[in-house]
């Protein structure tokens, strides 16, 4: 059943990118370039490793907000700034709050933190249908 | 180093892509914390999947398996050696997507994509491509906003 959005809703969604992260979401998205999978091209790119692709960041934060509101479908827009890489072994916390209903369109205001507190993304919206 | 901002109003694709419903379980699971190939369950959901994505027995895909094809113009772009960019510098700066019809098993997305901007800033080049995917009914699926950092 999907849900009905009122300015206020929150939700909270934690996933963690293990070892193999990268390399599980390299093998479902095609996304197999070598700072992903590749310590050693991590660490000669000046990343300190391998990192998440930013791509796979960005869907955990829609995959909160379809988890929410319980229907792919609705979801219009995301937007992101990929402000800090996610690395291996990061649990990164999002916290979504429905800021605005405009448009015909619910507003969720996601942050995105690691386990340290720092932001991996800026200025995250996911717009939902209503 | 800076790239020419003639390459601005370069358009790349178009590129094709069949959507498969196993692509889609695989990716909704490797987003889900599981390991792509393994762990569906007999109704063919992965564990932790969303029942939403199992429509009775329709598939519907994740919005953001747009990713998998939206993705070929935007690459065509940052790898087009008239932009002369190294990809080892290459961080994904930004990202926006405006979804428009669900990507279902059997469709055929077809996508473009133009370069819309190319700037420079604090010692970084920064290129921005804006993508289109439409469906084999000609309705647009995903518009993508795709900002490329490179540092130099």
């Amino acid at each position: 059943m999907s849900k009905q959005l009122s300015v206020g809703d929150t939700f909270t969604h934690v996933r963690e990118c293990d070892k193999y992260r990268p390399i599980y979401y390299a093998a479902a998205s095609g996304d197999f370039n070598p700072i992903h999978i590749d310590p050693d091209a991590g660490k000669a790119a000046g990343l300190g490793g391998p990192i998440l692709q930013g791509l796979c960041t960005l869907s955990w934060a829609v995959e909160g907000v379809v988890n929410h509101v319980k229907d792919a479908t609705r979801i219009a827009k995301v937007k992101v700034r990929f402000s800090r890489p996610v690395m291996i072994d990061d649990t990164v916390t999002y916290v979504g709050k429905v800021t605005a209903i405009e448009n015909g369109k619910a507003v969720f205001e996601i942050s995105a933190k690691n386990q340290k507190g720092d932001d991996v993304l800026k200025g995250a919206v996911v717009e939902v249908r209503v | 180093m800076g790239i020419d901002k003639k390459h601005i109003g370069n358009k790349y694709g178009p590129t094709t892509y069949v959507v498969g419903a196993e692509k889609l379980r695989e990716f909704a699971y490797a987003v889900a914390g599981g390991v792509p190939s393994m762990g569906f369950t007999g109704t063919g959901a992965p564990e932790g999947l969303l029942p939403q994505l199992h429509q009775g027995t329709e598939i519907v895909g994740m919005p953001s398996f747009c990713n998998v094809f939206a993705i070929a113009p935007f690459g065509q772009a940052v790898t087009d050696p008239k932009l002369g960019i190294n990809l080892l510098m290459l961080v994904h700066g930004e990202q926006e997507y405006e979804f428009f019809e669900p990507i279902r098993p059997g469709d055929t997305i077809t996508s473009t994509g133009e370069i819309t901007d190319i700037f420079e800033k604090q010692a970084k080049d920064f290129v921005t491509v804006v993508t289109e995917s439409k469906n084999q009914h000609g309705k647009l699926v995903v518009r993508g906003r795709w900002l490329a950092v490179i540092r130099q």
